[in-house]
């Protein structure tokens, strides 16, 4: 049963609100914020098993879009960022016309490329992007004449989309879409011979991925106020993937707590300077070796089976 | 026309490089059938640990031994700790391998600081005019190196007995195995070989682009589009595909703009992996979808 974890989840978010404490809440805002693109890429990757390195640039397009949107047309920022979000998620749509032709590496290389490509362009396009130097002056979020200025205002805003994200997501994975989906990622052959059509599933699967990105990135765009091309590159892909790996790949919430011990480790490890990214990589590597299923899920084998050998101990 | 001569030099230069990186690719996709997207890290530890050696008074030809003996080692770690356990497993192998390249980056950046560190070139710095072009004595050189080290593979996969032994495991693992050869020690000469190949690589061209703790990734990256371009099959290929990107390369930073560069490339890439997955040799079928 998981019905009580959006409450316990909301009571939690509740009581870090409670306290009062602006590190800890900023905090949460950020993990809520990289929790959208997150789940976004386990749906495609986790689920339906085709990876991409090149999620940062659907929540930079999200986020870019956004501001700019909401610059030329003077439109307010909610309606930018749904705006932006369509956008992206038609594009996303698109790419996914082009990339499903490939598989394995082949489509890794080729949704890098995309990423990159992207990236490249935030920085040259000086005109429309601002280049190197970005894009300032971006306005706060305004919702029913509230400016939602500061990071106690953005908690419920950005946690009420990325529950409705994981609402949506646990509902798609367990719909007849989630089943070919699965189907997809274990067998493709088998599952088009059952008469699923493999590459319409993951052209739709990669368009909800990119909604779920440009949303993050969107809201981003407005809590933070200056976009500048650095945190959408490579590096932020891989970041999501690590996220997606550590919570165990097809698993919402596991996947969300990939994104909670990330942002925690990211944090913990900063006094280390230039060991963080060591330990960063190292991490990537042991947990998907040695955790397949991902972090909760290898923490609670080792438990069960720590459990098991003390009771056989004992009754020796 | 003397511009576009000095353009073709120094893409045939970079497209030398792409090449090198590009055939460590192969050498372990073909055994283990992973990619691996710490091959241009193993560039960089070639050529920060030559530079480390030489600056701490080794001469040059030894130090450059040395850091092809570190690189190999290292990519037999990587082998033996990483690359065992996830034999097989796509997604797997491109997260793992991509995790070690960041360690790799990492450790490096502690070694030997963040920033760029210059090499001596091989043989002075005088240059060569050619035809209104000048030529750095060190594009030879690396011209030179590409060649020889292609040539030598291109033989050593068709002529001797472990070249054969290791096609024959790329083809077909399991009837590699029947007829008694030892799969796993492929693996581990694959990874020797992209070792040395990587280490020789960042080498050469180190006196003529400066290395730092990252230049591996653009490195790596760069090498699996030429490998695309030219087909996956062997050295042959990817060298022609490093030549073409190389070339392409430097005409569009020349002619168009130097910060669109790397978007050409890129979209060299997608357009032939799109259009021609095989590459410009050859034909490769387990490309598609």
């Amino acid at each position: 049963m998981t019905w009580w974890r959006i409450p316990a989840l909301i009571i939690a978010l509740l009581a870090c609100a409670a306290t009062g404490n602006g590190y800890l809440v900023s905090l949460l805002v950020v993990i809520g914020l990289q929790a959208l693109p997150a789940i976004g890429l386990a749906l495609i990757a986790g689920f339906t098993g085709q990876i991409s390195l090149g999620h940062a640039a659907f929540y930079g397009l999200g986020a870019y879009g956004a501001a700019l949107i909401g610059k030329w047309l003077g439109i307010p920022a909610w309606l930018d960022i749904l705006l932006s979000t369509a956008v992206v998620a038609l594009l996303a749509w698109a790419i996914g016309w082009l990339v499903f032709r490939l598989k394995g590496h082949y489509l890794a290389m080729a949704t890098l490329a995309f990423g990159i490509i992207v990236q490249i362009c935030f920085v040259e396009m000086h005109g429309v992007t601002g280049g190197p130097d970005g894009l300032t002056g971006i306005p706060p979020l305004r919702l029913f004449g509230f400016t939602l200025g500061n990071d106690f205002a953005m908690l419920p805003v950005v946690w009420l989309a990325t529950i409705a994200a994981i609402l949506g997501a646990q509902n798609l994975v367990a719909s007849p879409t989630g089943l070919a989906m699965r189907a997809i990622s274990e067998n493709e052959a088998t599952a088009r011979s059952l008469g699923n059509d493999v590459q319409s599933t993951k052209r739709l699967i990669m368009m909800v991925s990119g909604l779920f990105c440009a949303l993050g990135g969107g809201l981003y765009a407005h809590y933070i106020g200056y976009l500048s091309p650095g945190p959408f590159d490579v590096g932020f892909s891989i970041k999501l993937l690590l996220m997606v790996a550590i919570g165990g790949f097809a698993d919402v919430w596991g996947v969300l707590i990939g994104v909670i011990f990330i942002t925690l480790i990211g944090e913990l490890l900063k006094p280390l300077g230039a060991y963080d990214i060591v330990a960063y990589g190292a991490l990537l590597v042991v947990s998907v070796i040695y955790c397949p299923d991902g972090l909760p899920r290898g923490i609670a084998t080792l438990a069960s089976r720590a459990r098991r050998t003390g009771a056989a101990g004992s009754m020796r | 026309m003397s511009d576009a001569l000095q353009f073709l030099i120094s893409g045939l230069v970079v497209g030398s490089i792409y090449g090198l990186i590009g055939v460590g690719f192969t050498c372990i996709y073909n055994v283990t059938g992973i990619v691996n997207f710490a091959q241009g890290d193993f560039a960089m530890v070639g050529a920060m640990s030559a530079i480390a050696l030489n600056v701490a008074g080794a001469p040059l030809w030894l130090a450059i031994l040395l850091a092809i003996v570190i690189t190999c080692a290292v990519a037999v770690l990587i082998e033996r700790i990483a690359i065992q356990p996830v034999r097989g497993d796509v997604m797997r192998g491109i997260i793992v391998t991509i995790g070690v390249g960041v360690v790799l980056q990492g450790i490096a950046a502690i070694i030997w600081g963040t920033d760029a560190q210059p090499m001596p070139a091989f043989s002075g710095e005088k240059l060569i005019h050619l035809l209104g072009a000048t030529v750095m004595p060190q594009s030879l050189w690396v011209i030179g190196i590409g060649i020889v080290a292609m040539g030598g593979l291109d033989l050593l996969f068709r002529r001797t007995y472990l070249g054969q032994m290791f096609r024959a495991c790329a083809m077909n693992p399991f009837a590699a195995r029947l007829v008694g050869m030892k799969v796993e020690t492929m693996s581990l000469v694959g990874f020797v070989m992209s070792g040395a190949l990587g280490a020789i690589a960042g080498i050469v061209i180190a006196p003529i682009a400066l290395t730092q703790y990252d230049t591996g990734l653009q490195l790596g990256i760069k090498g699996f589009v030429a490998c695309i371009v030219g087909g996956f099959g062997g050295p042959i290929g990817a060298a022609v595909g490093g030549l073409v990107l190389g070339v392409l390369e430097a005409f569009s930073a020349g002619y168009v703009s130097s910060g669109y560069k790397n978007a050409i490339a890129f979209a060299l890439l997608l357009g032939f992996l799109l259009f021609r997955p095989g590459g410009l040799l050859g034909d490769y079928d387990r490309v598609r979808a």
